[in-house]
């Protein structure tokens, strides 16, 4: 079965994992999700250094000015020079790096260093680089960052590769038995049973997203278990685990009871009783309120709001609530069983690309419509959305009840759709 | 060091500035670069997304595409998306990977015209200058493309050239009933106005975007032009005020900044020089004014100031003495000051006292 060349296509027609054909893309102006630069500065005291063309630096440095951040960020502009004589490229890149460092009042202790795509296109020697800038800041962590879109078709993404970098500063430390650490999400964790279990466990709870010093941040080297909830991060946890000889759990936002239960056996930690029966008789009871609230509104939800969108769609689907579109360009691996349950049981439910070039002329319908994330908001044109991403770092049966009452909320409050979703990096100051 | 930036950000970049000239054209803009670059034009270059839909896609360029020189994807891509959308026209624009592979945008220009017979043309980018260049790259290559000789003239008609929101938010000028406004390039205009050009009779170039197509018009199809924004119900060329050397500076765009400085000067007598920060400056500043290129050029440039109209980011690299009046400039400041933008036709809203 060939991928779809519309913009749309029934999920019991679409392929996996690739439901749309390859085109021109369309960007929609939904923009909280987080950049490499919200990223980079979940490192207290660190300042970043881009090295980059003109117009590719635009779009990082005004990112800087409206967190304003500015005061931590600093660039260095590439020229058609530093890409027609032969190691100029390097030189640029070190003495701008430097020059940006001396004009500083005080040198920073982390400095994140991001080349480019061009760099890479050049065979930029990006080891003597380092080297030379270590020799000449001894004192200074480098962080090796790397803004290169032109190779996220393929294997991993800048933003991966970046949360790996941050996490390759943090230490081995002693290891305290008590401690564990939340790492790789963008945000702090929230409403989550492997918080709440963790605190009645008596246990030392850190979350890299949420520290206040550079000490802080790198005291995640003396934990004994490191939690991921974010796919995106998890080759940063993966890799660090492995280098400090620690262990890891994996468990993203997921909407399936039984996913959930076995996560949280399975991590070894004391779960009190009843605690699985009483959070499947909370949810379902935040469900019956849902459902009775919303009856029979649309429901949209696209794939910045949650790491699963495909799973969501599924638990709501299954649960009597209208979903009618699911906003995505690929369905990630982990949700083949839930892709080929709704093709099988939810025919018509209709995937939607948000990148296809008639996008820009997207068709919104005059019914209320429930979305869930920017990007369906946008598509959809309606004020009542869940203004949400990377699923808010929820888990759990805490995690469904809390999401549910955020539908609810947004169901029954409308919000400035024009005025939210075109500022950056939800969760960040925006100076807009 | 001159590439280097401690704390202010670049202008907008070429790529964003092509697209930003020729959006409300009607043509499809395709910027040939990886997937998600064109969200820094989206995001912070752009203020009509809402309002006011235009084609303009990115190619979604990968490593491998890029390190073969494979151009089939990308033609098939233009073509399919072409067949959908039905644009007017076609514009290509570079970006720095097809740049330094040399991709050859004109050839792909003309097979694009053979396969979907639309007019294609190459706007000539590759993100390392300013929106300037990239408005006037678009500008100049819509007007070769597109323009024709007139089937009648409008002796009294003027084309406004070179404004974008880049630049200037209001479309308000204020010119007196003996002139009929024939087009805008490009704010508040459409593909049947900006067509319409060739039947002007004098071309008011409003920025340096605008300056290029000015002149290919006049060479082609003998329209006159003049620089600068018209003040008071008239054109005026903002070179034949004259000016003094001061320690009053006003720091942007020369064309916009020169007629300021103009206007300043006939209303109060006060001599402001320019200090151009964007790239496009030949023919176009007076000896008193200057050219900055860079954070540290600037630094300089204002050690002495006594009074600075600029956009408030330049209070960064200004010393705390100098008097700042503060006139935000999107193609700088972006969307930080957007709501103070003031109408740049109305310099009573932001120097006070004229």
């Amino acid at each position: 079965m060939p991928t779809s060349s519309d913009e749309s296509v029934r999920i019991g027609d679409a392929v996996f994992p690739k439901p749309f054909a390859n085109g021109l893309e369309f960007n929609a102006p939904a923009h909280g999700t987080w950049n490499i630069v919200h990223i980079g500065f979940r490192i207290p005291e660190a300042h970043q250094i881009y090295i980059c063309a003109d117009n590719c630096l635009r779009g990082v440095v005004m990112t800087a000015a409206e967190m304003g951040e500015l005061g931590r960020f600093s660039s260095v502009v590439l020229e058609e020079d530093d890409m027609t004589h032969s190691g100029r490229i390097e030189e640029t890149t070190i003495e701008g790096v430097t020059d940006c460092l001396r004009k500083l009042p005080k040198v920073p202790p982390v400095v994140i260093v991001f080349p480019v795509c061009v760099h890479r296109f050049m065979g930029c020697d990006i080891g003597y680089i380092y080297r030379v800038l270590e020799e000449r800041f001894p004192d200074v962590i480098f962080v090796r960052g790397f803004m290169d879109p032109v190779m996220q078709k393929r294997g991993t993404t800048p933003d991966q590769r970046l949360r790996k970098a941050m996490s390759d500063i943090i230490p081995s430390l002693p290891v305290k038995a008590d401690t564990v650490v939340f790492a790789g999400s963008d945000m702090p964790a929230s409403e989550n049973d492997f918080k709440k279990i963790l605190e009645l466990n008596g246990l030392t709870i850190k979350d890299t997203a949420d520290c206040k010093t550079l000490e802080e941040y790198l005291s995640a080297g003396e934990a004994s278990l490191f939690i991921c909830q974010y796919p995106a991060g998890l080759m940063a946890v993966k890799a660090i685990t492995q280098r400090l000889d620690r262990r890891y759990i994996y468990c993203p936002l997921s909407f399936d009871y039984g996913t959930v239960e076995e996560e949280l056996r399975e991590s070894g930690l004391s779960v009190p009783d009843r605690f699985f029966e009483d959070g499947k008789d909370a949810c379902m009871a935040e469900l019956k309120k849902l459902k009775d609230l919303i009856g029979d509104t649309p429901v949209a939800i696209d794939y910045t709001a949650v790491p699963k969108p495909l799973s969501l769609a599924r638990f709501l689907a299954d649960n009597g609530i209208n979903v009618k579109t699911v906003y995505l360009d690929s369905v990630d691996v982990s949700e083949k069983a839930d892709f080929e349950y709704l093709q099988n049981n939810f025919p018509d439910l209709i995937l939607h690309s948000t990148m296809h070039v008639s996008d820009r002329r997207p068709v919104r319908s005059k019914e209320k419509v429930l979305a869930i994330g920017q990007k369906a908001a946008w598509f959809e044109g309606t004020e009542n959305f869940v203004n949400i991403i990377e699923g808010g770092s929820m888990y759990g049966f805490n995690g469904i009840c809390g999401f549910m009452r955020l539908m609810e909320d947004a169901f029954n409050n409308s919000k400035d759709m024009r005025d939210i979703v075109p500022r950056k990096g939800l969760g960040c100051r925006s100076c807009i | 060091m001159r590439k280097t930036y401690r704390i202010l950000p670049v202008y907008t970049g070429d790529v964003s500035g092509a697209a930003s000239a020729l959006y409300e054209f009607g043509g499809m803009t395709v910027i040939h670069d990886p997937s998600g670059c064109n969200s820094t034009y989206n995001t912070h270059d752009e203020t009509r997304w809402f309002d006011k839909e235009s084609l303009i896609y990115i190619s979604g360029l990968n490593d491998i595409d890029a390190i073969t020189g494979n151009d089939d994807k990308f033609i098939s891509d233009i073509c399919a998306a072409a067949e959908r959308m039905k644009p007017l026209f076609i514009a290509l624009a570079n970006s720095p990977l097809p740049y330094l592979n040399g991709t050859d945008f004109k050839g792909i220009c003309r097979i694009l015209e053979e396969k979907t017979g639309l007019p294609c043309f190459y706007v000539n980018t590759n993100a390392m200058h300013d929106y300037s260049k990239g408005q006037s790259e678009a500008f100049l290559g819509f007007a070769k493309k597109m323009l024709r000789a007139p089937e009648k003239k409008i002796p009294n008609g003027v084309n406004i050239i070179g404004m974008t929101p880049l630049d200037l938010t209001s479309t308000k000028i204020r010119l007196s009933d003996s002139y009929e406004t024939v087009s805008n390039w490009g704010l508040n205009t459409s593909y049947d106005e900006v067509i319409r050009a060739t039947e002007a009779g004098l071309n008011i170039a409003v920025s340096s975007s605008g300056i290029a197509a000015c002149r290919y018009m006049e060479e082609e199809y003998g329209i006159p032009y003049i620089k600068g924004l018209p003040w008071e119900g008239r054109p005026l060329d903002y070179m034949d005020v004259e000016r003094r050397h001061s320690k009053n500076y006003i720091v942007g765009e020369p064309v916009i900044s020169g007629s300021i400085a103009a206007y300043l000067k006939i209303k109060t007598g006060i001599d402001y020089n320019v200090i151009a920060a964007t790239e496009i400056t030949d023919g176009l500043l007076l000896d008193c004014d200057r050219k900055c290129h860079g954070e540290e050029e600037l630094e300089e440039a204002l050690k002495d100031a006594d009074n600075i109209i600029a956009d408030p980011m330049i209070r960064l690299i200004s010393h705390s003495k100098a008097n700042f009046i503060e006139l935000p400039h999107f193609a700088l400041s972006g969307r930080l000051y957007l709501k103070k933008i003031p109408d740049l036709l109305d310099p009573g809203l932001y120097y006070h006292g004229i």
